[in-house]
Formats: C-alpha cells, sequence, structure tokens
C-alpha cells in the first residue's frame, strides 16, 4: 500500500506568493463558473461584467479603489498585529467602533470648517479602533489572554454598541421612527479625487506605505518581527515584550479604526450597524494573502474591492451576490493550497512506516 | 409577568440552550483534538440552510437532519483539509470557512427566500410528563433535536472522559508528536474531530430552519455561530459546564425579544452583548487563575503538526 505524503522541497518554488495568489484567483472563478452555470448565467457574460463594472473605466476604477481603502486598512491591520505573530481578528468592531468615534465628532462638529471637522473625525476614528484594541492588548500583555478571542467577541459588541446608538440616542428625530441616525453633515466628507474616488484613497495609500517602510526598514519593525518568530530571542535582545504586545494591538486597533472613519466619511452617508460589511473580516484573508506583510495587501486590497464591487454588478443579471462571497474565501483556499504545493511536494511512500520515536517538540 | 410568560421564558430557554450546545459541543470536540474552527457561523448556516432545502424537496424532516449534518461534516472536514492535510493556518482557514459558508448557504438558499417550510420536526409527546405543570411545557414538549443534544452532551462526555478513543483524542490535542509516538494517527483523529464538531454544527443549524424559525433568510444564524465558539471557553473545555453555559446564554437570546412583556426596561440590544462579554470575563479569570495551575485549554490547540517534520 502507497500514500501520498507532502515531503518539503529543496527549494522553495520561485514565484512565491503571487504565483500562489493567482492560482487561487483561478481555482476560484473555475469554481465560480460551476456555481454560475449551476444558477443558469453564462459565466463568461457574468465574468465580463464584473471585470466592466470593476475595473472597465475611470469610474469603475474609482469605485474599486473606495472599496479598497477598508479592506486595505483592514488588511493592514491584521499585518501589523500578524508582523509580530499577533492574531487580531477585531477589525471588524475597531472598524465600528472608529466610525462611532467619527460620528461622535461629527455630531459636535456641524458648524466647523470642512477640513479641521474631518480631521478631528479621522483621529476619534483612530482612537475609538485603539479603544477597543486596548482591552485586548492589555489582557494579553499583562496576563497572557488569548487575544483571538477576546478581539474576536468583541466584534460584535462593537455592532451592538452601533446598533444601540442608531435605536436610540443617535435616532434622528426626522427619521420617522427608522432607527437611523442623522446625515452626515457635509463639511464631514472627505472630498473628492475623481468620479467617485475620495482622498481615503491617498490617505490609505500613504498610512499602508508608512506601515511597510516602518516594519520592514526600521529598528522597530525589526524587533517587532523578531518578537513575532521568537519571543525568547526578543527577550535576549532586551526587547520588552509586554509594551511591544500593547503598542501593536493598539495600533493596529488604531488602524481599523481609522478605515472606519475613512469609510464612514467617504463612503456612507450616516453611521449603521452595517457599515463595517465583513470587512474587518476581509481583512484577515487580505492579510493572509499578503503573508501578513504590508507590502503585500494594497494589491491584494484593490483586487478584492475590484470582486466585491463586480459581485454586486451582477446582481442586476439575476446573479446571486453570494457568488462574489464565495469567489474570496476560495482565492484564499486556493491560494494556501497552491502555497502549500510551492513549498512541499507530494510524494509517494509505503504505507505502515516503522514508528520513530518523537522528539516531543511540535512543529 | 404571568405564569405563562414565565414558562414561554424558560421553554425558550431550554430551547435556545440546546441549539447553542449542539454547535458548542461540537467547537469543543474539535478544539480537543487540537484545531481551532472558527468557522461554527459559516457550518452553521450550510446545515440551516441544507435542513430547509432538503425538506422542500423530500417532505421528510428526518431526511433533511441526516442531510444537515452531512453537509455540515462536509464543510467542517474543508477545514481539516486545510489544517490538518495541508496545515495551513488555523486561525485564517476557520474564518475563511465562515465566509465561505455564509455565502455558499445564501447561493444555495436563493430560490427558498420566502417558502413556506417543506417539514418541520414536530415536538416529541412524552405522554404524561408531557402534561406536568411548568416541567411539561419546559422539558417535555420540547423539539427532539433538545433531547438530541442532550444526548450527545452524553456521549462526549462519556466518549471523551471514559474511551481509549476519547484520550486519544484528547491526547492528539495536548501534544500531537506524544500521540504519534504512541501509535496513533493525529491526522485520523483529527480529522474526525473536525467532521464531528461541523456535524454537530449543521444539527445546529438545521434546528434553526427545521424547527426554531422554519423558514429560510441569508441571517438565519445571526451571530449564534460566534457564540458557540464562545460558550468552548465559557465552559472550560468541559461539556458540563458549557452545558450550563448554554443555559445562560440561551436564557440571554429568550430574554431579548421577551424584555418589554416582563416590563422590564433594558435594552434588548445591550442585552444581547452579554454573552460576549461574559466569555470575555471567563477568559481573564482563566488566565488569571492558571498562573497557579495549568490552563483548561488543550496545550496544542492551533499548532499544526507535520508528521514528516518532527
Amino acid at each position: 500500500m502507497r500514500w501520498p505524503v507532502l515531503a518539503r522541497r529543496d527549494q522553495v518554488l520561485r514565484g512565491g506568493q503571487p504565483l500562489a495568489f493567482g492560482v487561487g484567483l483561478v481555482v476560484a472563478l473555475a469554481v465560480g463558473v460551476f456555481l454560475l452555470l449551476g444558477s443558469g448565467h453564462d459565466p463568461l457574460r457574468v465574468y465580463a461584467r464584473m471585470f466592466d463594472a470593476s475595473l472597465g473605466d475611470p469610474r469603475a476604477w474609482s469605485v474599486t479603489l473606495n472599496r479598497a481603502v477598508p479592506l486595505g486598512l483592514a488588511g493592514l491591520a491584521v499585518a501589523v498585529a500578524g508582523s509580530m505573530g499577533l492574531w487580531n481578528i477585531g477589525a471588524e468592531g475597531q472598524i465600528m467602533a472608529g466610525a462611532m468615534g467619527a460620528a461622535w465628532v461629527a455630531r459636535i462638529g456641524g458648524g466647523w470648517p470642512g477640513p479641521v471637522l474631518v480631521t478631528a473625525m479621522l483621529a476619534a476614528a483612530v482612537v475609538g479602533g485603539g479603544l477597543l484594541a486596548l482591552g485586548p492588548a492589555i489582557a494579553r500583555a499583562r496576563i497572557g489572554v488569548n487575544e483571538i478571542i477576546t478581539t474576536l467577541m468583541l466584534n460584535e459588541v462593537a455592532i451592538r454598541l452601533v446598533q444601540w446608538l442608531v435605536h436610540g440616542r443617535w435616532k434622528d428625530p426626522g427619521s420617522h421612527n427608522f432607527p437611523l441616525a442623522p446625515m452626515l453633515p457635509d463639511n464631514g466628507r472627505l472630498p473628492t479625487l475623481f468620479e467617485r474616488a475620495h482622498l481615503g484613497v491617498v490617505l490609505a495609500g500613504i498610512v499602508i506605505a508608512l506601515f511597510g517602510l516602518a516594519v520592514s526598514r526600521t529598528a522597530w519593525g525589526y524587533e517587532l518581527r523578531v518578537a513575532g518568530s521568537s519571543g525568547a530571542t526578543a527577550r535576549y535582545a532586551g526587547i520588552s515584550l509586554k509594551r511591544k504586545i500593547l503598542t501593536v494591538m493598539v495600533l493596529s486597533g488604531g488602524v481599523a479604526g481609522f478605515a472606519g472613519g475613512v469609510e464612514l466619511s467617504g463612503n456612507a452617508d450616516r453611521i449603521t450597524e452595517g457599515l463595517s460589511n465583513g470587512f474587518g473580516f476581509a481583512g484577515i484573508i487580505v492579510a493572509a494573502l499578503a503573508l501578513m506583510r504590508p507590502s503585500g495587501v494594497a494589491a491584494v486590497a484593490l483586487l478584492f474591492g475590484a470582486v466585491q464591487i463586480g459581485g454586486q454588478s451582477i446582481q442586476t443579471m439575476g446573479v446571486s451576490s453570494s457568488v462574489s462571497t464565495i469567489l474570496q474565501a476560495l482565492i484564499l483556499f486556493g491560494a494556501i493550497a497552491a502555497g502549500v504545493l510551492g513549498r512541499y511536494r507530494i510524494q509517494m511512500v509505503a504505507g505502515d512506516t516503522v514508528e520513530t520515536p518523537s522528539t516531543g517538540v511540535e512543529s | 409577568m404571568t405564569e405563562a410568560s414565565l414558562i414561554g421564558l424558560l421553554e425558550a430557554t431550554v430551547s435556545f440552550g440546546a441549539l447553542l450546545y449542539l454547535a458548542a459541543l461540537g467547537e469543543m470536540i474539535t478544539e480537543k483534538a487540537g484545531i481551532l474552527n472558527l468557522g461554527v457561523e459559516g457550518m452553521m448556516a450550510i446545515g440551516a440552510v441544507t435542513g430547509f432545502v432538503v425538506a422542500l424537496q423530500t417532505g421528510n424532516p428526518w431526511v433533511a437532519l441526516v442531510a444537515a449534518i452531512a453537509a455540515g461534516a462536509l464543510i467542517g472536514l474543508l477545514h481539516g483539509l486545510f489544517t490538518v492535510v495541508l496545515g495551513a493556518e488555523q486561525v485564517v482557514s476557520g474564518l475563511s470557512l465562515a465566509i465561505l459558508g455564509i455565502g455558499l448557504a445564501a447561493y444555495m438558499g436563493r430560490g427558498s427566500v420566502g417558502q413556506p417550510a417543506g417539514a418541520e420536526l414536530v415536538p416529541v409527546d412524552w405522554g404524561p410528563l408531557s402534561d406536568i405543570p411548568w416541567a411539561g411545557p419546559v422539558l417535555f414538549q420540547q423539539s427532539p433535536l433538545v433531547y438530541m443534544a442532550v444526548l450527545a452532551g452524553i456521549a462526549a462526555w462519556f466518549v471523551l472522559g471514559r474511551t481509549r478513543l476519547g484520550l486519544a483524542v484528547r491526547a492528539a490535542g495536548e501534544s500531537a508528536p506524544t500521540t504519534d509516538a504512541a501509535g496513533h494517527s493525529v491526522a485520523g483523529l483529527r480529522l474526525g474531530a473536525v467532521a464531528t464538531g461541523g456535524a454537530l454544527a449543521g444539527a445546529s443549524g438545521a434546528y434553526l430552519t427545521l424547527s426554531i424559525t422554519p423558514q429560510w433568510t441569508e441571517g438565519v444564524v445571526a451571530g449564534r455561530g460566534w457564540i458557540a465558539v464562545a460558550l468552548v471557553i465559557f465552559g472550560a473545555w468541559r461539556s458540563g459546564r458549557v452545558a450550563l453555559g448554554a443555559l445562560l446564554f440561551g436564557l440571554t437570546l429568550a430574554l431579548k425579544t421577551r424584555l418589554q412583556t416582563f416590563g422590564v426596561d433594558f435594552s434588548p440590544i445591550l442585552l444581547s452583548m452579554l454573552p460576549y462579554l461574559l466569555t470575555v470575563g471567563v477568559l481573564v479569570a482563566i488566565s488569571i487563575r492558571s498562573r497557579n495551575r495549568p490552563s483548561p485549554a488543550p496545550a496544542a490547540l492551533g499548532i499544526a503538526y507535520r508528521r514528516e517534520e518532527r
């Protein structure tokens, strides 16, 4: 009896992650063909429409870029924590917390000049996101509480907090009893760049670039990566893990909060409980595909933005928007598989191999 | 507060408790074997839609339930394929599974939105027991899935704690290399646990669309999958404590729609935050206590094991 096992390649296949990413895309689109045929649609026409609506002309590009902003910033938030080996699963909630901070400033700053109000809103958004991450950060740094679960739990709390505000204190008296917050004042909106694209596209690009440089080119970033790969090494080198965990988690939350502020000010009419429509979770996929490197996040976010915007456009053809959701998850699964096959090869071995005593070391 | 409304509250508490317990038990078994599956929300969605669609097609709620369980196990095995066989990051694979499951469920159910249920699981008639005041409606007029949840809990407690198989599963979650050296297949144990977890999440999802709200809408799982993940921690990875937690969290779900009828002036939205906040609190408490004694979490939880690299 012979079994297939994964054996490590002597050399990692060249092309690496972009190649794996491409394979993931192809796998996803191939599965998508079956889904579309199954619902009686012409896959080629649907894909053509998706492409046109997301990347076909400047207007399409502007909408896609706008969508890439929260995805890229959420991805960056996850990647910043991830470069130290921490998991911030709470971007979804931190985006809401950021939007809450920005919306609160917009409520009191209706009479301020536009640039002042928008700047204050975005600053409040950073604080809001950072604050939501602060609890998990302290708990992880001080008593070693697993940050995966605490950040995940706080997502649900933040979403409900917005729901509560919108149903109560922040409800617009003129909304005819619908649980809706008032419209954002015009001076609280980010200026437009071209077509639909707003200034947030540039801001997000700058933030991503800055973090990319900080992580890959500074001593701070180096310490971060050392701490991420080996806590013991970091301690020997005199790096304070506790402080690092604290700053990185709060920064990560701040970046996600910033995404919420930009999304509110640039793209939404008002704060709603659906403002972060899965951006935080998609950000985890974005960061994973970018191998937790800020430099890769922008490119992946752009592609995910295109898939999401394209997915919305095909609803007019009667195609369920769920197809785009499925595609996003499949890109990741396809890329993971491709990534593994890039590092390993499938080898057939004879079954019932002799058991050798284990060293007791986890891989 | 009338007697009838109080009985209604307790009845709903047990019903929601069982819903949460099925999914949480599955996640607990998965984690006991060392695999964290954050995709419960998606697996429940798959179970919910499969149960509903198969009930529409066959008119038989039991066939629908079996199909939902099988679908849950299958989608769970996808997580197994990626984390156990390919060694992918468990957090990423699990969250992607959540997204994939929710999307796939929406796709599968796109023709069934708003349709009346093809079949429902009718409450079990326990004869004279069902007529007992209070205990009758609360305990003995429930959907069959409530009793299945109880049985599943007892079975999990027995198998995990009292059998060689359970010992091997727990060992795989504590130290994979040791388990391997003892002659067990770590991959087999873990895949089995992940599939069991998926099956139970599928059953939990089917409970939604075959009993609790017999219709299909896209957001039907409504965050209960995340509560199930929370419950495992809240119950410190023990079937009994997870059951108590499920009843407590079930009470908050049951109270949500009833606060006003009880004349309590407290926002149901704030109440619905409680399970998540309680879980954070318990997690912190566990961490503080485990400075002096071992944490109840499986030691190898979340750590991939590649046999050929030991």
